[in-house]
């Protein structure tokens, strides 16, 4: 059968009309389709979250849960569905369009064997001199744009470091995180406490390596108790609120009838409150009836002393004239500050540090017993490792960007019993004691090691690499398990006593990124920046529940008295049961922001916030 | 015509919404779900490079081709040949090879090679990169005419191919060494492959493209459709190395095969606007040089005005390096480091590194961003220079002839030449 050329054209005309039309039906599908999923998206289904809404009010109901993998379930399948959709529809499309312009292709080679071009009129000299005008034109224009976007591009990269160069020259660092609005509370009606204003007397150091002027208030010697012989023992340690996160630095405070309800701003449950005269992020310790804190800004460090009772400032001693301190303030981020680091004490001496790297210890009516300079830590944000007390050493973590190493000192003279360095990149953790039954160990966490030292020749025991990042959050530990965490890294359980230490479960859905894990009855708590307390089952890892608060959790949170308290940064308390199940006891408010611990002592509640130390309870 | 210009702008709309409608629920990805089984979510896996093997028989591929077409532009002046064998290219190194490896993206193989001295270019990329170049210094631009997918695709679609005034023709042909430029400055401060991220054709290869890039490639081909080959005329930067390499091609493609017997049948034939016209010379001379030793004068002052307004640019052009946006991102809204959704910040935050030390880095890329700037801004008023002492020049024409600078070697001019090559 022979087809005539005309046939031929008629034949691919069809065809690319037929091809169109299907590209175009396709097209006006995916169109409708597109519509259809833009007005009634799946992944907006307002169902899901208010099911699980109802699910987080009552976690323990199966039926729901069901119910909300159904329609889980359901809104994927419609997703994908609609991406299958979708994808068929492009590719025929494309099919439908190509075939189109074979066929219109094919129609104009068969009509003319030569196709003209729509051609302009040309005039050679005369183009060639607009041509050269739109050059310059255009050439100019782009000189301009450049020229123009380049004045009005700001580089922030040079704003930031001259703002830094600023900062440093300034020595303010820490004034920025002082909110005016929260000064202004001082003067409230449940400010019971006195500030003492009392001359300065002369005090001469212990320690060979101290300049004798050093500054302390006079100290009412009848409410300070007497110095107890020898070193503290544990029932002594527990009863007290020694060190950062408690007795053992692991989060756990051995206090019963702690308080659920308070509120800062209105004075309930309020029964004293005072301002802390510098600013600083060092949670309160406490032993005997003397509450401890410290404070800073560019002119001085300064330890502060309070009546635990009554809220009344005992006396209050600097951290100056130390050989070897800095005259420049270090530069440090104002969320950090130059007193980040939580003090410690034994009970016949309380011991700070601050940014500068100055280590001062005082006996317990502020009279210096030694001090000394560590060297100026090389940290970006500013030191921020709380102090711990081993029996006669005050060991320190210094992971700086230079280097990493761990100290201790002796706690009488301040000299340095030993130092062990570290394989590790900066961090911010705090060292933990435990009791692994066998012998006592210090824990600590950095990137990328969590390891295990004696504490008392310092001897490293054990390390596993399983961190990474800027590690902050210290280590938590339970019946012979350590947990390790930090935010971009993983969460891992650390089995060790009995045997080499190694990983029995790792985590990664939530992970803090400053707050400490705490670990307590079989459980562990994580808190992290974005506002969630996660539950895990701490021998296996398994998720017993997380609940979304929606504000950052800088503090770690603090076991007491069958509860688990956790303080948000806009000083919101969330005290759940330390349970499987997620219950909570009550979310009373500070009244301003805190990134401190509660601290838990003869059923009270000390938490100091952005300006005040609170006293909460009955 | 009309009536197909309107028929491709509706094919167009069209696509335009569907492709929207894909991209737009591309974004809307769910979270993965939880599972209480103890399922574990599988790593990522990245694909294994292709055997060695393999890429130098892409690269022996490249060589026949790029043989064949020339064969068919010079010895049998097929413009027949030419077009199967850009059908061949399209299909092997466009959708089988999805368009990876490319000659055009090898530039930044190369530059890359120069520049990190730890950088060890392929080979077979530098191969990739160096044939069509040797093939143009000798026999014009035949890997446009048929070993560039992308060219192949472009001409595909040329269905009704309008000429553009010069002057368009020259403002839209300095774009190429714009993006030359860039792409080059880009590579040497390790920013980006940006000649590769920006393929409009790649994504059309692979049917897997950003939102995007696949719309900008619909919209390359559908002005192709009017306007020949966009991408290779107004943006592609391996073009300009190709054009240098060809105007020195001494067995360039001609028109006629033998003397052109001036019946001007070829002067509506070629859809890139290179060919040139006989010419004389006309108005004053004296006005013309003037012209011309003004432009010459000039030179200078256009690379040392494109410098400076280059390097007053480096703040902008570095915000695409990714150090400098992260680090600016981190300055200008620190609330992004408890982002746990920004892959980037989670990244910088698990690297140890500061801050500060983020942005001492960003610093340094944008320093070099800014002598950059200089070169590229000087290259520029260099070409702009350049291209005013071009068009002001004179030279003497009798004949049609290609451009050999802009010539794709396509052969579609060679098919109007009354004048047969004699057996």
């Amino acid at each position: 059968m022979n087809i005539s050329k005309d046939d031929k054209i008629k034949l691919a005309q069809r065809i690319a009309w037929m091809a169109a039309g299907f590209a175009l039906i396709m097209a006006v599908l995916l169109i409708a389709n597109f519509a259809q999923t833009k007005l009634n998206k799946p992944i907006d289904n307002k169902t899901i979250p208010e099911l699980v809404k109802r699910l987080s009010e009552n976690p323990g109901d199966e039926t729901l849960k069901t119910e909300i993998r159904a329609f889980d379930l359901m809104a994927r399948k419609a997703y994908f569905t609609s991406q299958w959709q979708i994808r068929t529809g492009i590719y025929l499309m494309f099919l439908g369009v190509i075939i189109s312009i074979l066929a219109i292709r094919y129609i104009l080679a068969a009509k003319s064997k030569l196709n003209e071009i729509d051609s302009v009129e040309k005039v050679n000299e005369l183009d060639k001199l607009v041509a050269q005008k739109w050059v310059i034109y255009v050439g100019s224009g782009l000189i301009a744009l450049a020229l123009g976007s380049g004045f009005l591009a700001s580089n922030s990269l040079k704003d930031y470091m001259v703002n830094e160069n600023i900062a440093v020259q300034e020595e303010k660092p820490v004034e920025t995180a002082v909110d005016p609005a929260i000064q202004e509370q001082a003067s409230t009606p449940v400010d019971q406490a006195v500030p003492v204003a009392v001359p300065t007397t002369t005090e001469n150091a212990v320690s060979s390596n101290v300049p004798a002027e050093t500054n302390a208030t006079v100290v009412p010697a009848a409410t300070i108790a007497a110095k107890p012989a020898g070193l503290p023992t544990q029932a002594e340690l527990k009863a007290n609120y020694p060190f950062f996160r408690g007795p053992e630095g692991d989060g756990v405070a051995f206090q019963k009838s702690t308080p659920t309800d308070w509120n800062g701003a209105g004075g309930k449950n309020v029964i004293w409150k005072v301002k802390v005269p510098k600013a600083g992020f060092s949670s309160p310790i406490i032993w005997g009836n003397q509450l401890f804190v410290t404070g800073a800004d560019a002119q001085s460090r300064v330890v502060y002393c309070y009546d635990k009772t009554t809220g009344k400032l005992l006396w209050e001693a600097a951290a100056d004239n130390i050989e070897g301190s800095p005259a420049k303030m270090p530069k440090v981020t104002a969320d950090t500050g130059l007193a980040a680091p939580t003090m410690a004490t034994d009970g016949r001496a309380v011991f700070a540090i601050f940014a500068t790297g100055d280590v001062i210890a005082l006996d317990m009516s502020g009279k210096r017993l030694w001090a000394r300079n560590l060297g100026v830590p090389d940290n970006h944000y500013g030191h921020g490792s709380s102090l711990i007390v081993y029996k006669d050493k005050l060991l320190i973590q210094y992971d700086t960007n230079k280097s990493g190493k761990l100290i201790a000192l002796d706690t009488q003279t301040g000299t340095t019993a030993w130092e062990t360095a570290r394989n590790s990149k900066i961090s911010w953790s705090s060292p933990i004691l435990v009791n692994t039954g066998s012998r006592t160990e210090v824990i600590l966490t950095t990137n990328p090691n969590v390891n295990g030292y004696d504490p008392q020749t310092g001897k490293e025991l054990w390390n596993i690499a399983c961190l990474s990042g800027e590690v902050g959050p210290s280590a938590g530990y339970a019946e012979g398990m350590v947990f390790a965490a930090n935010e971009y890294a993983k969460l891992v359980g650390i089995k060790i006593g009995g045997g080499t230490p190694e990983i029995v479960w790792e985590a990664d859905e939530f992970l803090p990124e400053v707050s400490s894990p705490m670990a307590v009855n079989g459980l562990l708590f994580i808190a992290t920046t974005y506002g969630v307390l996660a539950c895990y089952d701490a021998k296996t890892g398994t998720k017993n529940w997380s609940q979304e608060y929606g504000d950052a959790f800088y503090s770690s949170p603090v076991y007491a008295d069958g509860k688990v308290y956790i303080t948000d940064m806009t000083g919101k308390t969330h005290i759940v049961k330390a349970s499987k199940d997620y219950q909570l006891i009550g979310t009373p408010e500070l009244g301003e922001k805190a990134v401190c611990s509660p601290v838990f002592q003869d059923g009270r509640v000390y938490l100091r916030g952005m300006n005040n130390l609170y006293c909460l309870g009955k | 015509m009309n009536q197909l210009k309107r028929y491709f702008l509706l094919i167009s709309v069209m696509l335009y919404g569907a492709i929207q409608s894909f991209a737009a629920e591309a974004k809307q990805r769910f979270p993965k779900p939880e599972f209480d089984t103890g399922y574990v979510q599988p790593h990522t896996t990245a694909p294994s490079p292709r055997y060695m093997l393999l890429q130098y028989f892409d690269v022996l591929v490249l060589l026949i081709v790029l043989s064949v077409v020339t064969w068919f532009v010079l010895k049998k002046r097929s413009r027949k040949g030419v077009f199967w064998t850009s059908v061949f290219s399209l299909l092997y190194f466009g959708f089988y090879r999805e368009g990876c490896i490319c000659s055009i993206g090898s530039i930044q193989n190369v530059v890359l090679g120069m520049v990190d001295p730890t950088y060890a270019i392929p080979f077979t990329a530098l191969l990739f990169f160096l044939l069509p170049l040797i093939f143009s210094l000798f026999f014009g631009r035949t890997f446009c005419a048929g070993a560039c997918p992308l060219g192949a695709i472009q001409d595909i679609v040329a269905i009704r191919p309008i000429e553009l005034p010069k002057w368009i023709q020259k403002v839209l042909g300095l774009i190429p060494y714009l993006y030359l430029g860039l792409a080059v400055l880009y590579v040497a401060t390790k920013s980006e492959f940006i000649i590769c991220r920006y393929d409009p054709f790649v994504g059309l290869f692979r049917f897997d493209a950003p939102y995007n890039m696949l719309i900008l490639g619909i919209l390359f081909l559908a002005v192709g459709v009017f306007v020949a080959r966009p991408y290779c005329r107004f943006f592609c930067p391996y073009g300009v190395l190709l054009g240098w390499m060809s105007k020195f091609s001494s067995r360039h493609m001609t028109i006629t095969p033998a003397a052109c017997i001036q019946c001007k049948l070829c002067s509506n034939s070629c859809p890139f606007g290179a060919i040139d016209e006989p010419v004389v010379e006309t108005g004053k001379r004296r006005s013309n040089v003037n012209r011309l030793m003004t432009y010459f004068v000039l030179l200078p002052l256009w690379i040392g005005i494109g410098g400076f307004a280059g390097s007053m640019m480096h703040v902008p052009l570095s915000r695409f390096n990714q150090t400098v946006y992260l680090a600016e991102q981190i300055i200008e809204h620190p609330e992004v480091k408890n982002d746990p959704k920004n892959i980037d910040v989670r990244t910088f935050m698990s690297s140890g590194k500061s801050t500060e030390q983020l942005v001492q880095e960003a610093d340094t890329i944008r320093r070099q961003f800014y002598w950059g700037g200089w070169l590229l801004g000087g290259f520029m008023g260099l070409v702009i220079g350049t291209s005013l002492i071009n068009l002001s020049k004179f030279r003497k024409r009798e004949d049609w002839e290609p451009n050999k600078t802009n010539c794709l070697s396509c052969g579609r001019c060679m098919d109007y030449c009354p004048v047969k090559k004699e057996e």
